[in-house]
């Protein structure tokens, strides 16, 4: 097996052997070059530091970024809620029965039958008129009927009548009969006993 | 083991380098299934109940409530508001020593009661008590930030949606409330679904209070809630409440209400019912009233009836205005005897004058014309028996008797509006039929369109509109009614509002009693009508349940309808049409 191969070995050095002389590989020492490395860490260092800082000052910024984000919020929420609440303020003065009162308080009466006036002619429509106590709107209820015991009768004493002539006693007895309520409220008196 | 052989191949020695590892390699292999076994634990038999205690650290889930939709009145202003509110709360533990105080503190600025509260800050073993349910936002805060100044401690704030009511008890019947968390009456309960939306969360991990960025977060963005507009005009449902109550509170009656409508979109501009509640607070109010009686309650409509008797017999031609009717003083109709409201001798009236005086005998006589169903078709058009739809639930439909059962007795006593139950603004439908030229409106409470929570839709975009007598027969029914507040002729002069052509019909209709299930000896009175006659805008519908004051429909209900009908002219700048009034002869 090794015969062709030594062969053709032999063959070439006759055909260029200087060349091949020349063209044999030799083991030569490894050139050693410190003076490139470092630049080259420094290098590194800075970009690695760089790439840290950066990221550092990046994360800072996000973090400033979301207390804003958070203190905004809340002052929007304040602000959101304080609008809703003088929104609601403003509905409540708004309120009809509100006006209605105030409108009352400053002497204003409802209007009775409505009317126009027409400014092109001059004419008037509908039957003008001043408005009374027939137009009056009630716009408080009632008051509740109190129960007994709070709204007790009116105490009334009866004062005997002076002992005189007959003259007097007549006298009280006519002003007793003009004044039924004055007899009633005798009488009321006289059954409470 | 031999000892003197020196090489390592012939046999194991101990402290020897192989045995170190062997050994080694066991105690690492031991170790290794140990973590293996671990990690088959953690990875392979429940993983995700580790992920989520990971997950659960320092991260916060909030809610984010959606905004209840306002339920607004046609000119946009609410009736019913949502307000960001909040609820304060005290941690007992942090505030039983400055109890005194901060309950003084608390009094003075939320309004609270001071025994209560106080006892509620020195609660014992609790953490947690409420202070102030439902209190704005910003008045919460503000409390608790200025106790904190004055190192009050231990209050705290929560979100407690609130919901006002800016005008109070301004169509409250209506609107409804809501309760500590649900909605429990009216539009509020009707239209939920549409009104809350749907609530978002977030989830974001936090740290020291701030949300870390770049961390996990997921957020489901809420939907708020729409509003709901009604047709009801604030302005005029006050005034008609108030008209109303002061009608009722003086004729000692039990109760009453008023339906405003306008004539072309049929749209209720007020539907005031009293007595009426407090929408912010109606646990003042006793459970009867917090409902609308002008849709839920059902009761006999009375004489108001007549109209639609008397438009729907002029429709199929049989009459006319003038039509002359002799008039008894007493009708026996079978074993009855039907009278009239005041007693006379014979009378020779036209149906003019039938409808002017409101005569039932002379209705009765009229109705004889109809043949066997065709008054019940004609009451089922104007939509009697029906409920209107209008959005407001546990509406009655009210009670139309059916073709097959109808009597010639029951007949006669359904001719003048007896034997037959309706609601409020069902009537008030179908007089503002007569009031529309004859086309009936299907009303609406609701402007656009809106779903209710049970899938029905509703609103005016969804309005029907149906022709039930000639324009020509609605025409002329007006002109009868106009005589009805004719100051010589008819019976309510005092619904009359001067300078206007008023057509209207009183009712004074027996009022079935709940125990005895029969008339009771109370009256229903009424009084329904529209202006201006020619040309009508609105129509208006008063009804006052038993009043005690012994008034009719002319007396107790008529000056309501003026005053209301007065107002409403002047509020929408109606001018009077300035043509002569209806002249129809009541006599012949």
């Amino acid at each position: 097996m090794s015969s062709p191969a030594m062969q053709v070995r032999t063959r070439i050095p006759r055909i260029a052997e200087v060349a091949v002389e020349k063209a044999r590989l030799t083991v030569v020492p490894r050139r050693r070059r410190p003076a490139g490395r470092a630049p080259f860490l420094a290098l590194v260092s800075m970009v690695l530091l760089a790439g840290v800082i950066g990221l550092l000052l990046f994360n800072t910024s996000m973090q400033q970024a979301s207390f804003t984000t958070t203190a905004l919020e809340q002052q929007a929420d304040r602000l959101a809620a304080r609008q809703q609440s003088l929104e609601m303020e403003l509905e409540q003065l708004r309120d009809p029965q509100r006006i209605a009162s105030a409108a009352q308080r400053l002497g204003m009466v409802q209007a009775c039958s409505p009317a126009f006036l027409r400014l092109g002619t001059g004419k008037v429509s509908g039957a003008p008129c001043t408005s009374g106590p027939a137009n009056a709107l009630q716009i408080n209820p009632k008051a509740p009927a109190k129960p007994a015991i709070l709204n007790p009768p009116a105490t009334v004493v009866t004062v005997d009548p002076p002992a005189a002539g007959t003259d007097t006693a007549n006298s009280s007895a006519d002003t007793e009969r003009g004044n039924p309520d004055r007899a009633a409220r005798n009488g009321k008196k006289k059954n409470n006993r | 083991m031999p000892s003197p052989t020196p090489p390592p191949s012939t046999g194991i020695r101990r402290g020897s380098p192989a045995v170190r590892l062997r050994i080694g390699f066991l105690v690492i292999a031991i170790a290794l299934s140990v973590f293996a076994a671990r990690l088959v634990q953690l990875q392979g038999l429940d993983p995700n109940s580790y992920a989520q205690m990971a997950a659960a650290e320092g991260t916060v889930k909030v809610d984010l409530p959606a905004e209840r939709g306002d339920i607004l009145d046609r000119n946009g202003r609410p009736l019913a508001d949502s307000v960001s509110g909040m609820m304060v709360v005290a941690d007992p533990e942090l505030t039983y020593k400055n109890a005194t105080e901060l309950a003084a503190f608390l009094y003075k600025k939320l309004d609270v009661d001071y025994v209560s509260t106080l006892a509620k800050l020195r609660e014992r073993g609790s953490r947690f008590e409420y202070i102030a349910r439902r209190v704005p936002a910003t008045l919460a805060t503000e409390v608790v930030e200025e106790a904190d100044r004055k190192d009050l401690k231990g209050l705290d704030t929560r979100r407690d949606p609130l919901r006002s009511y800016p005008a109070g008890d301004v169509a409250a019947n209506l609107v409804g409330f809501i309760g500590t968390d649900e909605p429990l009456a009216g539009l509020e309960r009707t239209f939920d679904k549409q009104l809350s939306g749907t609530d978002g969360s977030e989830r974001y991990e936090v740290g020291g209070g701030n949300r870390i960025p770049l961390g996990e977060s997921a957020t489901t963005e809420p939907v708020n809630g729409q509003d709901l507009k009604t047709t009801i005009d604030e302005d005029l449902q006050w005034f008609a409440q108030r008209a109303v109550r002061q009608a009722v509170e003086a004729a000692g009656a039990e109760s009453g209400f008023a339906v405003v409508m306008d004539r072309r979109s049929g749209d209720p501009l007020a539907v005031a019912d009293d007595p009426t509640y407090d929408a912010n607070d109606p646990t003042e109010s006793p459970k009867a009233d917090l409902g609308s009686r002008a849709l839920q309650d059902v009761y006999e409509p009375g004489s108001v009836e007549k109209v639609l008797t008397a438009s729907s017999l002029i429709d199929l031609g049989v009459v006319t205005p003038r039509t002359p009717i002799i008039v008894p003083s007493q009708l026996r109709r079978e074993d009855r005897p039907i009278n009239d409201w005041f007693p006379h001798g014979t009378l020779h009236l036209t149906l003019a004058g039938v409808i002017a005086k409101s005569s039932n005998i002379g209705t009765v006589l009229a109705a004889d014309e109809f043949k066997q169903g065709q008054l019940h078709d004609y009451l089922s058009n104007f939509g009697l028996g029906q409920k209107t739809d209008i959005g407001v639930r546990g509406e009655t439909k009210g009670l139309l008797p059916a073709a097959a059962t109808w009597t010639h007795q029951m007949q006669d006593r359904i001719a003048f509006g007896q034997s037959l139950a309706v609601n409020g603004v069902q009537m008030a439908a179908a007089i503002n039929t007569i009031a529309n030229d004859g086309v009936r409106v299907s009303p609406s409470l609701i402007r656009g369109s809106a779903t209710t929570d049970e899938g029905q839709v509703v609103g005016s975009d969804h309005a029907t509109r149906s022709r039930v007598v000639s324009a020509k027969a609605a025409r002329q029914t007006a002109l009868m009614m106009e005589r009805v507040v004719d100051p010589e002729v008819g019976v309510a002069p005092g619904a009359a509002v001067p300078g206007y052509r008023i057509a209207g019909k009183t009712g004074t209709a027996q009022r079935v009693g709940a125990e005895c299930q029969c008339y009771d000896g109370t009256n229903t009175v009424s009084f329904a009508g529209f202006a201006p006659a020619d040309d009508p805008k609105f129509t208006i519908y008063v009804v006052v349940q038993n009043p005690r004051n012994g008034g009719g429909g002319g007396s107790v209900a008529g000056p309501v309808f003026s005053k209301i009908m007065s107002y409403t002219l002047r509020r929408y700048g109606v001018p009077p049409t300035g043509t002569p009034p209806s002249r129809l002869p009541v006599e012949w």
